[in-house]
């Protein structure tokens, strides 16, 4: 049985929301992103990762936890309205399941009402309040690999300074250490955007690896001998995994991808829109507006319009995730045979997802899974899963290449970052992050307590503005209000900081104000901008 | 008791629109930004200051008279210029979208007016950007040779087989289209140029025996005006940047094709219009 396989399957899930708490207001729109992803995502996985582990069978995640997410999963607001979100979940479904009784909806009304109650289980029994106590506790039984990403997914290959970019790996991996109790191995950059060189930041901090685009390491020089079937080793030493497309497309094509099966749950069929108003409107938000609230009741059904569509059948669904997943291991075996046979080693391929497509938008995503793990586990020998550094141990001695600036969004490089929507912020967000660099300098010495709390305010404010989700939603065009405020309110906040510091009269209502408000990173190291600290890594590049 | 999305900001706080941020930061200065193998983008600050300082050396007129250029510097490692190239620009857009012909290569931009006698006077200078090459590269690695057959074996089984979008294909699609891109963009510049797309383009193709030639031509239409103006071209209203300029750009056809461009001033006072007239003809031929 021992070492019978003939190559590798490296699963990598990138877990990301933008940090979104405003304790200003009672109730707050954008919040519900966190609260649904810990409800369709984060738990549900958790929940395959307890039942696999409880019937022994053993599986690997890379999965990797962006420090705001960490940051939200464990602030103490957003975890109390969190379990108001849970206990009004449970209320609705309870009262759902009489409602539903003798139609064709019931069974789906049964499954969510387990559900929730499943997921408040987890929450608060098993994880006590705190789902990284459940992450936690994977990672230590060596069945998931957690690791970090740039503080707050800044978007590292726009950034004017290299201070900037040494504040965001600095300020992540000190979070991960004060989340995990241990340094971070791997690190996901932000949105796969690679600028050649930021490697060398990564080792400084310890960081061993990190994921590429394909083109990242197929555009590399010297050309790549393996192709992304085997990581290569940065000239600083780091190592890079590039993603797999063949098994990236066949999860999420618009054709062919598994979730557009029929009989998988429609997202656009929501109880918040489908019910009578008076009944659903306690579980709207408070200005009573119609909105999904996450139960749905229907199946894609095929291409016809959204009343037409068909009652959802949670055991048909199940059915199709098993067959799924077992086409999906089929595909990856064969995959691996053919490799295998002419590359002279065992390959791994490089799957790599955004975790909240498994849940929040392919419902079935987590069963799907969950179902792949224990087929792998039971029917075959050819694949193994594995992590990026189980794989490094295998196989220390790899090529060394210099991979080409490269990002996973639309077409490849920074344009979805980059454009006409959105090009306006860079004038502003690098004017500030210079006047930061400045104050980390003139102030490095600094022994004051209260210019302490105001230049580490000044740095989340920066850090928060450098976010690559305010682009990318101007972008795509959705939240494009919300984002373009969030990013102008986290400039305005600095510059009314840097304003006060500057006069020299602090204004100490003003800065515990917007403490209480843009909470994250409570023991940020400001310092982390200096160029005192950034030349020490610069040098060592130089002295490669 | 508010709780709605996108509504942060209102009476007890601050304006948090994007025109509440400063037009400038009272210093002159610029920076280049890369956005893909062939693009970069380019933003600036002149000072009345230093444009003040120009005229005084130059001329009263300077400003008026000249012409506004993007200097394009290809530089080497030690920013040693290997070759330059100008390209068209308005100095009160404040930032620019820069096409070059190679990817792979390093630039900094300079930010300058020619005069009527040709004369270059930089005004602000950027920062170097390296641009990523679009291709696989040429060097192999000694100590990992491969067969060259292997190393496409290798790139086709990314995913061809099963999905037709693999690495290869993607490789290939990636490199047809900076291809068409170069052929169609060389030399011109444009802003806010955000998407494209070769479908769109209509092609004009000539093939025979396996030779072939692939050629279109779009408009790009571009100016400025006060930020909080109306502007219309044609009966359709036109989003302003929050700096006031504006960019769009048009399939060409065959034919005249009439561009009116109107501005209104925000209280409906003042109005100015410019039209712009242009022809395209496209004759095939080929032996």
């Amino acid at each position: 049985m021992e070492n019978k396989e003939l190559g590798y399957f490296c699963l990598v899930l990138h877990d990301h929301l933008p940090f979104v708490r405003h304790p200003e207001y009672p109730d707050f729109l954008e919040e519900d992103w966190f609260f649904q992803a810990m409800c369709e995502t984060y738990l549900p996985l958790l929940d395959v990762y307890e039942r696999l582990s409880s019937e022994g069978i053993d599986f690997r995640v890379t999965m990797s936890l962006t420090p705001p997410l960490c940051n939200m999963m464990s602030d103490q607001l957003l975890n109390e309205r969190f379990k108001n979100y849970i206990y009004k979940r449970i209320e609705l479904t309870e009262k759902e399941v009489i409602r539903t009784r003798n139609t064709p909806f019931y069974k789906a009304a049964l499954m969510y009402e387990q559900k929730f109650k499943r997921i408040r289980e987890l929450y608060e029994d098993y994880y006590h309040g705190n789902v990284l106590n459940g992450f936690k506790k994977f990672q230590n039984a060596g069945k998931i690999e957690i690791i970090t990403c740039c503080a707050t997914h800044g978007f590292l290959p726009l950034q004017l300074r290299k201070e900037a970019v040494n504040a965001q790996i600095k300020i992540a991996t000190d979070d991960y250490l004060e989340k995990f109790q241990r340094m971070p191995r791997g690190i996901w950059l932000s949105e796969c955007a690679y600028n050649p060189g930021d490697d060398y930041f990564l080792k400084e901090y310890g960081i061993r690896f990190f994921f590429l685009e394909t083109h990242g390491i197929l555009y590399g020089t010297p050309r790549p001998r393996f192709g992304v079937y085997a990581p290569i080793y940065c000239p600083s030493g780091v190592a890079a995994f590039a993603r797999d497309m063949e098994s990236a497309h066949q999860v999420w094509s618009a054709e062919m991808g598994y979730p557009g099966d029929y009989r998988y749950r429609e997202f656009y069929r929501d109880i918040g829109y489908d019910l009578e108003y008076e009944y659903i409107s306690p579980y709207l938000h408070l200005d009573g507006v119609r909105r999904n609230i996450g139960i749905k009741y229907y199946k894609i059904t095929g291409k016809v319009s959204l009343g037409e569509k068909q009652p959802y059948n949670p055991d048909d669904a199940r059915e199709i995730a098993a067959i799924h997943a077992g086409n999906f291991m089929f595909n990856r075996e064969r995959q691996i045979e053919y490799l295998h046979s002419f590359l002279g080693r065992k390959p791994i391929i490089v799957s790599m997802y955004d975790a909240e497509l498994f849940g929040h938008w392919w419902y079935e995503g987590p069963m799907f899974l969950e179902y792949l793990f224990r087929k792998i586990h039971y029917d075959q020998n050819v694949i193994k899963l594995i992590t990026p550094m189980e794989y490094l141990s295998i196989y220390p001695d790899n090529q060394i290449v210099q991979p080409s600036m490269s990002s996973w969004g639309d077409k490849g490089y920074n344009e979805v970052w980059l454009n006409g929507s959105n090009d306006w912020i860079y004038r502003h967000l690098h004017k500030a992050t210079e006047r930061m660099i400045d104050l980390a300098n003139r102030f490095h010495s600094n022994t004051d307590s209260k210019i302490d709390r105001i230049l580490k305010q000044c740095a989340r404010e920066i850090v928060l503005a450098q976010s690559s989700d305010w682009p990318f939603l101007m972008t795509v065009g959705t939240a494009k209000i919300y984002s373009t405020r969030r990013f102008v309110m986290h400039i305005q906040r600095f510059t009314k900081l840097w304003e006060i510091i500057n006069s020299g009269s602090i204004d100490d209502s003003y800065l515990s104000d917007i403490e209480w408000r843009d909470n994250i990173f409570p023991n940020i190291d400001w310092r982390a901008f200096s160029a005192i600290e950034t030349m020490k890594r610069e040098k060592q590049k130089g002295e490669k | 008791m508010s709780s709605s999305s996108g509504k942060i900001g209102q009476n007890q706080e601050p304006d948090y629109s994007s025109k509440s941020l400063p037009d400038g930061y009272e210093k002159t200065e610029a920076a280049l930004l890369p956005r893909d193998p062939y693009w970069m983008f380019v933003y600036w600050e002149i000072t009345e200051n230093s444009k003040k300082n120009i005229m005084k050396q130059v001329g009263e007129d300077v400003f008026e008279k000249s012409r506004g250029v993007i200097r394009v510097y290809e530089v080497d490692d030690k920013d040693n210029i290997i070759r330059s190239f100008d390209i068209p620009a308005i100095i009160d857009a404040k930032n620019w979208y820069v096409n070059v012909n190679e990817c792979g290569k390093s630039y900094i931009c300079e930010i300058g007016l020619i005069t009527p006698d040709g004369r270059f006077i930089a005004i602000v200078r950027t920062n170097k950007v390296t641009l990523p090459r679009s291709g696989v590269s040429d060097v192999i690695d000694e100590k990992w040779m491969s067969v060259n057959q292997e190393f496409e074996k290798l790139l086709q089984i990314s995913g061809v087989e099963y999905i037709g979008k693999g690495s290869l294909e993607i490789a290939k699609s990636l490199a047809q289209r900076w291809e068409m891109l170069k052929a169609v963009f060389s030399r011109v510049t444009s802003f806010g140029v955000s998407s494209f797309s070769s479908q769109s383009l209509q092609r004009q193709e000539i093939k025979e025996k396996g030779f072939w030639l692939v050629a279109d031509c779009e408009l790009v239409v571009y100016g400025a005006t006060q930020s909080d103006a109306n502007l219309y071209i044609g009966d359709r209203k036109i989003k302003l940047n929050p700096d006031g300029t504006f960019a769009l750009r048009y399939a060409l056809s065959d034919g005249q094709t009439n561009i009116p461009i109107k501005a209104i001033s925000n209280d409906g006072s003042m109005e100015r219009g410019i039209t712009i007239k242009v022809k395209r003809e496209t004759e095939k031929n080929g032996k």
